[in-house]
């Protein structure tokens, strides 16, 4: 009655194919939806700390919206509900060509970047306000000082938790696979269907997840030793 | 450190993998009798073998063999009423859900495949279908020999998505979680066609707002036996379970369940062939 144990199903047949093509595929997804997601992020959430009030409610807007709707809901939203309001041609060429892995970056970059925001919003507000106010003083736009003086000190500061999201966007990933995205999820299940092992297969799944988060964080403390600001860190490990 | 915790975590997940094998040590039929409840993995979308109906109850084919027929055979074996619950199951979680024990029994419909009996024991076959392609009508895909290039969609962990790789390996296979999913990928057009077991897709052609805008085309390129599969081993639960399914095929009781759900005034209408008749038939030993 005991469940019999075959890890050989994970080596043997296709199953390593598919998983290396799952772990591929999922890292792509990940790292075009990140690039999105920080775009998105950065812009958003510097918005929300500017004076013009229009540019500050359409900010507000964006992080409500798609931070406070499931992410399953919006992977069939650009997949699904987008196609159609788009021309015929535009719909048959991206129908022919990976519609899925384009709506599942549009759905995972979007939502992330709500999230994103508000980690550089709470960022750029821990900065002191004279920090802006000597910066235009010495005759830089207020653009410039963003550019130049805010964003660059708010995105070292926010690095921990800046991990934590993206570490959170390559797991959301997955949910890629209610739309047909071939990733590692999928893969894993794929297994499963051909040799009816599952709890071998979601192991082997499990474990390079955390093999991924682990080194992604890893390689994110790192960034965060070097680019640390000398006198502005309270504690922890600190660049020697 | 890092790498000990690695480490730590690892081996605490090979262990939490293999908990659920080592935890059970009771027998299902142990189980059902102390619990007094069968719990049963069957559909929700996947008409008229387990599907939600219009009026929000929760039936099916493969339900109502359990609860007429496998039901009684339970209770006359335990000596004592039990109960049948059910929770939902599909192509990806059925096994797991067997093998933790969350279910004891499913019964939806899930083909009888010899590597799935590595993993999971089979009842009788209750049921015999062969996969087929839902295409919207004038469509140029007629059958499996024309389908390269085109993009095909299939339920995910269903025995059809592996034979189309196996057997059309041009075709762009696009898989979904569930029947729902895929089938919207064809109304939209984000697919040309949506294989599965014809006699699902029947059902979802009838189910359907425009059922003459569909057709199932093509000769079954695949046989699909349905079976209930149950936790390996438990020889003596499945005896009950194929008792049950005998009994019920010899009494008449089988058929008339199958008249209901595919009779000609039944959910949907698909007359039991004769070659089916009595290879049902012949499935029962003597007593």
């Amino acid at each position: 009655m005991n469940y019999k144990f075959n890890w050989s199903v994970l080596w043997t047949g296709e199953s390593g194919q598919w998983l290396l093509s799952g772990l591929i595929t999922t890292l792509e997804l990940s790292v075009a939806a990140w690039l999105l997601a920080v775009a998105l992020g950065i812009i958003s959430g510097a918005l929300r700390t500017v004076r013009v009030w229009p540019l500050r409610a359409a900010a507000t807007f964006y992080v409500e919206f798609f931070r406070n709707v499931p992410l399953l809901v919006w992977m069939f939203f650009w997949y699904f509900a987008v196609p159609p309001l788009l021309p015929q041609g535009i719909q048959d060429f991206l129908f022919a060509y990976g519609l899925e892995f384009w709506a599942a970056v549009c759905a995972l970059g979007v939502y992330s970047g709500a999230r994103f925001s508000e980690v550089l919003r709470s960022g750029i507000q821990s900065i002191p306000k004279t920090q802006l106010e000597a910066s235009v003083a010495s005759g830089l736009t207020t653009f410039q000082a963003y550019r130049y003086v805010i964003l660059p000190v708010a995105l070292r500061i926010i690095i921990p938790p800046g991990t934590n999201e993206s570490l959170n966007l390559l797991k959301n990933s997955s949910v890629a696979l209610t739309i047909s995205v071939a990733e590692l999820t999928f893969q894993t299940r794929q297994i499963e269907t051909y040799t009816a092992k599952a709890i071998e297969a979601l192991t082997a799944g499990t474990l390079i997840y955390l093999v991924l988060c682990v080194s992604i964080a890893t390689l994110m403390s790192w960034v965060e030793r070097r680019t640390a600001i000398p006198g502005l860190i309270v504690g922890g490990r600190q660049r020697r | 450190m890092r790498r000990l915790m690695g480490f730590v975590m690892a081996l605490a997940l090979l262990v939490a993998g293999m908990s659920p094998a080592l935890a059970q040590q009771k027998s299902t039929l142990d189980k059902i009798s102390e619990t007094g409840t069968l719990t049963i993995g069957t559909r929700t979308g996947s008409p008229p073998f387990g599907y939600v109906n219009s009026k929000n109850e929760w039936v099916g084919f493969s339900i109502d063999l359990v609860e007429e027929l496998i039901k009684p055979a339970l209770e006359k074996k335990l000596g004592k009423p039990i109960k049948v619950e059910k929770k939902e199951s599909t192509p990806p979680t059925r096994i797991p859900l067997l093998s933790s024990s969350a279910v004891d029994l499913i019964a939806e419909t899930m083909t009888d495949t010899r590597a799935r009996r590595e993993s999971v024991d089979f009842s009788l076959t209750f049921f015999v279908t062969g996969a087929q392609f839902l295409v919207k009508k004038g469509s140029p895909i007629k059958g499996i020999k024309n389908i390269d290039g085109k993009r095909i969609a299939a339920q995910q962990g269903s025995t059809n998505a592996r034979i189309i790789r196996e057997k059309a390996p041009k075709a762009v296979l696009r898989e979904f979680p569930d029947q729902p999913a895929a089938f919207q990928a064809l109304v939209q057009g984000q697919a040309d066609a949506y294989t599965n077991d014809g006699i699902q897709l029947a059902g979802l052609k009838a189910k359907s707002p425009n059922p003459a805008q569909w057709d199932i085309v093509g000769d079954f390129f695949s046989y699909e036996p349905y079976g209930m599969a149950m936790r390996k081993g438990e020889s003596d639960f499945r005896a009950v379970v194929n008792a049950g399914l005998m009994e019920g095929i010899e009494s008449g009781k089988f058929f008339e369940i199958y008249e209901k759900w595919f009779g000609p005034s039944g959910e949907l209408p698909y007359p039991m062939s004769p070659q089916v008749r009595s290879f049902m038939l012949l499935q029962v030993v003597p007593k």
